[in-house]
């Protein structure tokens, strides 16, 4: 108490001092106190910042620069993957199309020629049904010739016979025929 | 006009016994306005990390602002020091979240721990000490080559050398004086020009040609509007300052062979 009381008349010394025109900067019996509180706010405080909040703030940066890196090389990665797949898929295109094309032109070729083919085998089969037809004409033909003479050997024993009334024998109407028809 | 120096008063907040430390003797720890002011910056700082330092992928504002707070100071020590930044990065970091913090809450409160000389004289030992102990245990007695520049005619030497030391001794006391000059100049002539406002007013509320007052009264209005700007700047830049001072001092025995 004693201590307190001195102190503050101390102090009040020192406040009439400062008033005539001194630095209350310079009442040297508040740096001991000032000193000491600073030194340990300022350790406690290094302590804090330097275990906790700084690398915490460091590590989200650090975080940050290394993800945008990641995605940077991610994007670079997917637009070189995405360029191969298009010109792979451009060259499937092109590859497509000749393909196709081939395959149109020989579908034509095969159509064309199995056309040809069948019509062929259908000219074959007419002609030889024309053949056929043909033959059986001149057989029919040759036929109704052949009869031809036995009517006219029936025609002229007929006649002969209703003219003279004697039957003509076959041979004589034969002779008279091939002399007729010489 | 109010005394422009009553802002830099320290006063006891909460009464804690006195210690006896071993080396400093008998230090009465009480909890002072700087103290609170220090231990509001420490807070500050710790509640904007814990609300910032989350890990989304896509930052959020604050997480922005920490972040880049974070890589200000990174690209600084990585800048300065080299890949061995990453080591002190957490040491420089602290000192300009710190400072930084002050320096703040100085435009925001009535009192700014950075304009006590004891406060900045503390972290210009820390900062100096921790360059010696850093450079002695890295090159042991090689640290001398910090005063012998290399490339330089023997002769010369007898001059070089003593300059060395000098600037390397000042080195604390410019790191010191700088901020603390910076901030108490700032708040005191802020003040100063608030206090004309009103000053002004008073007299000018006489009326007669002392109604002129009015005028002086608004133009120390727009200065003090215009100096709180800048003061923010200020504050800002001094603690970038005192931690790229301390990168260079921290580069200087690091590499000190191309020095």
């Amino acid at each position: 108490m004693a201590n307190e009381t001195t102190q503050t008349h101390e102090s009040t010394g020192a406040d009439g001092h400062a008033s005539g025109g001194g630095l209350p900067q310079f009442q040297f019996v508040w740096w001991p106190g000032q000193v000491v509180w600073l030194l340990l706010i300022f350790v406690v405080l290094y302590v804090l910042l330097s275990k906790l909040f700084l690398p915490r703030v460091g590590g989200t940066i650090q975080t940050r620069a290394d993800k945008i890196a990641a995605d940077v090389a991610q994007a670079r990665d997917l637009k070189t993957q995405a360029e191969a797949e298009s010109a792979t898929a451009l060259a499937e295109l092109a590859k497509a199309r000749t393909h196709a094309q081939r395959t149109a032109s020989e579908a034509k070729a095969k159509a064309n020629a199995e056309a040809a083919t069948r019509q062929a085998a259908e000219e074959a089969v007419l002609a030889e049904k024309l053949a056929v037809a043909e033959d059986r004409i001149r057989v029919s033909r040759d036929a109704a010739l052949g009869n031809v003479r036995t009517i006219a050997s029936d025609i002229a024993a007929a006649i002969t016979d209703k003219l003279t009334g004697v039957a003509a024998t076959a041979d004589e109407v034969e002779t008279a025929l091939t002399a007729a028809k010489a | 006009m109010a005394d422009p120096m009553h802002q830099f008063q320290i006063n006891k907040v909460v009464d804690l016994p006195t210690v006896n430390l071993p080396g400093l003797g008998v230090v009465d720890l009480s909890i002072t306005n700087s103290v609170v002011s220090m231990g509001m910056a420490a807070g500050l700082i710790c509640v904007f990390f814990a609300l910032a330092a989350r890990q989304a992928v896509v930052p959020g504002r604050l997480q922005s602002v920490g972040e880049m707070l974070y890589s200000l100071v990174d690209d600084l020590a990585g800048s300065i020091i080299g890949h061995e930044g990453k080591v002190f990065f957490p040491f420089v970091f602290t000192l300009f979240s710190f400072i930084l913090a002050m320096n703040f809450l100085g435009m925001f409160l009535v009192f700014t721990a950075t304009s006590q000389l004891a406060v900045t004289a503390t972290l210009a030992l820390l900062t100096i000490l921790t360059v010696v102990v850093v450079g002695f245990s890295r090159n042991g007695i090689g640290m001398y080559k910090l005063f012998v520049p290399s490339g330089v005619p023997w002769p010369l030497l007898f001059l070089m050398v003593p300059i060395e030391i000098i600037s390397f001794l000042v080195r604390p006391v410019t790191l010191a004086l700088r901020l603390f000059g910076n901030m108490i100049g700032g708040h005191v002539v802020l003040k100063i020009f608030a206090g004309f406002i009103i000053s002004l007013g008073l007299l000018a509320s006489g009326g007669g040609i002392a109604s002129l007052g009015y005028l002086g009264s608004l133009v120390s209005l727009g200065s003090v509007v215009a100096l709180t700007a800048l003061e923010f700047i200020v504050a800002f830049l001094q603690a970038f300052v005192f931690a790229a001072l301390t990168c260079v001092y921290l580069n200087d025995v690091v590499n000190l062979d191309s020095h």
